[in-house]
C-alpha cells in the first residue's frame, strides 16, 4: 500500500533539509569569518556579511514553509514535534548567521597590524574549531535523531564557555598598551559570539531531544551557576 | 488504558450478576426536571467488552472509562469497531440481527446488561446522536423534541417549556423559535442535526453518544455543534466517534484510538496528538495508514 501523505511527508522532509543545509551556510561563513580574522582579511569580511543574505533568506523559506504546512497539513505527533522544532532549529540558524556577521564586522576596526597577544588568539582559534564542531554535531544529531549526540553539544559548551572566560581574564591582564587593550577588547567580543555560536548549537540539540522524546528540558540552566 | 484490568476482572463472566446491594435497575434518569448549567453527569465503564455480528468478532475485550462530564473521542479507522463499540453502550448494537455483545458496561454502578436492566431506561439514559441528521420527517420542530417528552407524559406549559429550554441547551432556539411549527425537515443539514440533538437532551440524558455527528455538515454547522458540545460537557457525559482527528483535538479531553476490535491506547488527547505511547497510534494520527 502506498504511503498516506506522501505529499506532505516529501514537504516536511524538503523542510529539514533546508533547514539542515543552513546549517553548512553557517559554518561556511564561520570558516571564512575566522579566516578573515586570522589574516586580517577585510574583503573576505566584508563577503562574509554580504552572503548573509543567502541565510535570511533561507531563514524565511522554511519560516514560510512551517507556517504552509501548519495551516494545510495539521501535522500532529512526532511530525508535529519535527514542525515544531525546525521552527527553532531555524531561528537559531538566523541567529549563528548574524553572529559570524558581528565577527566579520568586527575585523576592520581592529587595525591592519594589530598588536596580537598569542594567549588571546590561541583561544580564539581553538573556540572557532569548537563552535564549529558543535554547528556541525547539531546538523548530524537533529538529522540522525540522536538524543546522545545531541547532548554531548553541551558537554563541548562548557569547553567553549570556559575559554570565553579565559580570553575575557587575558584581556583584563594586558598592560597599558592602549592599542593592545582596543584590540583585546575586539577580540573579547569575537570570543563572545562564538560563545553564542555554541549556546546556539546547544539549542538546536535541545530539539532534537525534543523531537525524539517529546519533551522538552534545557541541557543546562543558565539562570543557575554554570559548571566550571 | 486507563481502567487496568485485574486478573479477578478478566475472569469475571460477560454479563456480571448484580450484587444484593446494588440500586435497582431503573435508577436511570427519570426524565423530568431541568439539569442544571454544571450537573455531575454519570461515568461509564467498559470492562472486557466483546461484541460479534454473528461470527465476526468487532470488539474484542475492551477496557475504557469514559469520566463522568467529559468529552472522549474514539478515532480509528474504518471497520475498526469504534461505532459498534459506542453502540453497545446503550445497547443499540443488539438491535442488529445476529448481533451480540458480552462483557460489562457500567453506568456508575448500573449494570447495563444486568438482568434487571430496563433497555428503555438505558436508552433514555444514554442518549445517541448519528452521523446523518434524522429529524423525524412529519414532525413540526416543536414536535420533534416533544416526541420523547411526551412518551414520558410532559404536558401543556410544562412541555412548552421543557422544548423552550431543551432548544436553547442545543443552541438552535434563536434560530426556530419563529418556525416552531414548520416542518424540522425543513431546516439546514446543521440546524436539523441540533435539532436531533435536542431531542435527545429533552429526556434529560446522563449521557450522550454522538456518532460522526458532524460528517454531513458543513465547516460552520461543525463549528456549531462542537461548541455545543464542549458547551453540553458541563452537564453530560459525552464519548464522539470521529474520523476527523482535528475534531477529536479541537473537542475532546481523552481520546481513544481502536485498530481491528481492540483498544490500542486511551489518553489525554493533546498527549495523544502530540506524544502518542504506541506506534500504532502515531501512525494513525500521522496518516501513515488508515
Amino acid at each position: 500500500m502506498p504511503e498516506a501523505r506522501a505529499q506532505f511527508r516529501a514537504r516536511l522532509q524538503n523542510l529539514e533539509e533546508m533547514a539542515l543545509g543552513a546549517m553548512d551556510m553557517v559554518t561556511s561563513a564561520l570558516d571564512r569569518a575566522l579566516q578573515a580574522l586570522e589574516h586580517q582579511d577585510v574583503e573576505l569580511a566584508s563577503l562574509v556579511i554580504a552572503d548573509d543574505d543567502r541565510i535570511d533568506g533561507r531563514y524565511l523559506e522554511v519560516h514560510q514553509g512551517i507556517l504552509s504546512l501548519l495551516a494545510t497539513q495539521a501535522p500532529v505527533a512526532t511530525d508535529l514535534r519535527t514542525v515544531a522544532a525546525l521552527m527553532h532549529v531555524i531561528k537559531h540558524v538566523e541567529r549563528m548567521g548574524d553572529q559570524c556577521v558581528n565577527i566579520a564586522k568586527l575585523i576592520p576596526l581592529s587595525g591592519h597590524h594589530p598588536p596580537v597577544d598569542e594567549k588571546i588568539i590561541e583561544r580564539i582559534e581553538t573556540m572557532g574549531r569548537l563552535a564549529r564542531s558543535q554547528v556541525s554535531q547539531a546538523k548530524q544529531a537533529f538529522a540522525l535523531r540522536d538524543s546522545a549526540l545531541a547532548e554531548d553539544l553541551a558537554r563541548q559548551d562548557r569547553q567553549v564557555n570556559r575559554l570565553n572566560r579565559e580570553i575575557f581574564a587575558a584581556a583584563l591582564e594586558l598592560g597599558g598598551d592602549p592599542d593592545a587593550r582596543e584590540w583585546a577588547a575586539y577580540m573579547m567580543l569575537v570570543a563572545r559570539c562564538l560563545e553564542r555560536i555554541g549556546d546556539n548549537a546547544v539549542d538546536i540539540g535541545e530539539q532534537t531531544a525534543f523531537v525524539v522524546t517529546g519533551l522538552f528540558r534545557e541541557f543546562s540552566d543558565a539562570s543557575h551557576a554554570a559548571p566550571r | 488504558m486507563s481502567f487496568q484490568p485485574t486478573e479477578t476482572d478478566m475472569t469475571e463472566p460477560p454479563h456480571t450478576a448484580r450484587p444484593a446491594t446494588a440500586p435497582p435497575a431503573l435508577a436511570v434518569a427519570s426524565g423530568t426536571g431541568k439539569r442544571t448549567a454544571q450537573t455531575q453527569a454519570r461515568s461509564v465503564s467498559l470492562r472486557n467488552l466483546h461484541a460479534y455480528y454473528g461470527d465476526q468478532h468487532a470488539v474484542n475485550g475492551v477496557w475504557l472509562e469514559f469520566p463522568a462530564n467529559q468529552v472522549t473521542a474514539i478515532i480509528g479507522p474504518s471497520g475498526c469497531g469504534k461505532s459498534t463499540m459506542v453502540r453497545c453502550i446503550n445497547r443499540m448494537h443488539e438491535e442488529i440481527p445476529g448481533a451480540r455483545a458480552a462483557g460489562t458496561v457500567l453506568l456508575d454502578d448500573l449494570d447495563v446488561y444486568g438482568e434487571d436492566t430496563d433497555v428503555v431506561a438505558v436508552r433514555r439514559a444514554v442518549g445517541m446522536v448519528f452521523q446523518k441528521p434524522n429529524p423525524f420527517p412529519t414532525m413540526s420542530v416543536f414536535d420533534n423534541v416533544a416526541a420523547g417528552l411526551r412518551l414520558i407524559g410532559t404536558r401543556g406549559s410544562e412541555l412548552r417549556d421543557r422544548v423552550e429550554h431543551t432548544l436553547k441547551a442545543a443552541g438552535l432556539w434563536d434560530e426556530v423559535h419563529d418556525r416552531l411549527h414548520q416542518p424540522g425537515i425543513g431546516l439546514s443539514g446543521g440546524q436539523q442535526q441540533r435539532l436531533c440533538i435536542a431531542r435527545t437532551l429533552a429526556v434529560e440524558p446522563e449521557v450522550i453518544l454522538m456518532d460522526e455527528p458532524c460528517s454531513a455538515l458543513d465547516p460552520v454547522a461543525t463549528l456549531k455543534i462542537e461548541e455545543l458540545v464542549a458547551e453540553l460537557s458541563r452537564r453530560y457525559t459525552i464519548v464522539v466517534v470521529t474520523h476527523n482527528m482535528q475534531q477529536a483535538a479541537r473537542v475532546a479531553e481523552s481520546t481513544a484510538f481502536m485498530l481491528n476490535g481492540e483498544l490500542v491506547e486511551h489518553g489525554p488527547t493533546e498527549r495523544m496528538f502530540t506524544n502518542p505511547e504506541d506506534s500504532r497510534t502515531e501512525e494513525y494520527v500521522t496518516g501513515k495508514f488508515g
